[in-house]
């Protein structure tokens, strides 16, 4: 038995199929592999640029945690912080648009605020309070609209 | 000492600094626990301790009504921040529970003296913290005569 009868009979074709594929799969990945050959190389070179990928995924996830400066999701406040935020808002009114926080600090604290630290401290968290870098704070009230009434 | 060494590689101000000179600093820290309310330091008192924030919020009342939340791991309060001719100059109010570590102020001010490379880093980077942080703080004048504060 010889020619097509013989390729036939012993899955020839099926074979030649096989290997052409085993064959091009193979080219196929060589051919990508040697496509980014370059960027390995330029890592390879360059070998601070794998650092500054790294810093820039920590500072992202920095950004991240920081939900509103970033235009994230709101604080959410349970309704008796929401009163306590309420009053700072009414002491904020007595004083300056960038007034001093220690003074804030000590009206609330004469004005008979509950639990004043820690509630300062979520007004800097949410963002409500913000430094204007001249050492003076000053009160965001689009913010504090916003996370009252949500 | 693990966690004051993680610290002070998270610190801008001092994680560009040689593992030698990193282990020697170590050495000088020691651990605080805040809790709410509790005052690190008062303005007019002899100042002894600078403090590195490892948890919680700080509230750094300075003079003219001016002040500095710190709340991120590592910050440092020190210096220009916080004394002036060996009193502090401003008060520290934890608003949170938390750890600082403390350094004695002259082992601080002997370290940044020394005529070491460690110490030149350390400065240089005090200077881009207080950039970022409290520019207003800045005392342009004294700016290389760390003794002062």
């Amino acid at each position: 038995m010889y020619g097509i009868e013989a390729i036939n009979a012993n899955n020839g074709w099926a074979i030649t199929a096989v290997g052409i594929t085993i064959v091009f799969s193979g080219l196929v990945v060589l051919s990508f592999v040697i496509a980014q050959l370059h960027k390995g190389l330029d890592l390879y070179d360059n070998p601070q640029k794998i650092k500054q990928w790294f810093s820039l995924k920590k500072k992202m996830g920095k950004q991240l945690d920081k939900p509103l400066e970033t235009g994230g999701s709101l604080l959410v406040l349970t309704e008796e912080q929401k009163e306590i935020v309420k009053q700072f808002a009414l002491l904020v009114r007595t004083l300056e648009d960038h007034f001093s926080l220690p003074r804030l600090l000590e009206l609330a604290r004469i004005s008979g605020v509950k639990n004043f630290y820690s509630n300062l401290k979520i007004l800097l968290k949410s963002g409500i309070l913000f430094p204007d870098k001249e050492g003076f704070f000053c009160w965001d009230q689009d913010l504090y609209i916003k996370i009252i009434s949500h | 000492m693990a966690s004051i060494s993680d610290l002070l590689k998270k610190s801008t101000i001092f994680n560009s600094l040689e593992e030698i000179d990193l282990q020697r600093i170590i050495l000088l820290f020691e651990q605080r626990e805040l809790h709410t309310g509790d005052i690190l330091a008062t303005a007019g008192n002899t100042a002894q301790y600078f403090f590195i924030l490892e948890r919680g919020t700080l509230l750094l009342a300075m003079e003219k009504g001016k002040s500095v939340v710190q709340a991120t791991p590592g910050d440092f309060s020190a210096m220009e921040l916080l004394s002036d001719r060996g009193r502090y100059k401003t008060t520290i109010t934890a608003l949170e529970d938390g750890v600082v570590f403390s350094i004695s102020r002259l082992a601080f001010l002997e370290l940044i003296q020394e005529d070491t490379p460690g110490a030149a880093v350390i400065m240089q980077a005090w200077q881009g913290y207080l950039d970022q942080t409290a520019p207003f703080a800045k005392n342009i004048e004294d700016i290389d005569v760390p003794a002062i504060f």
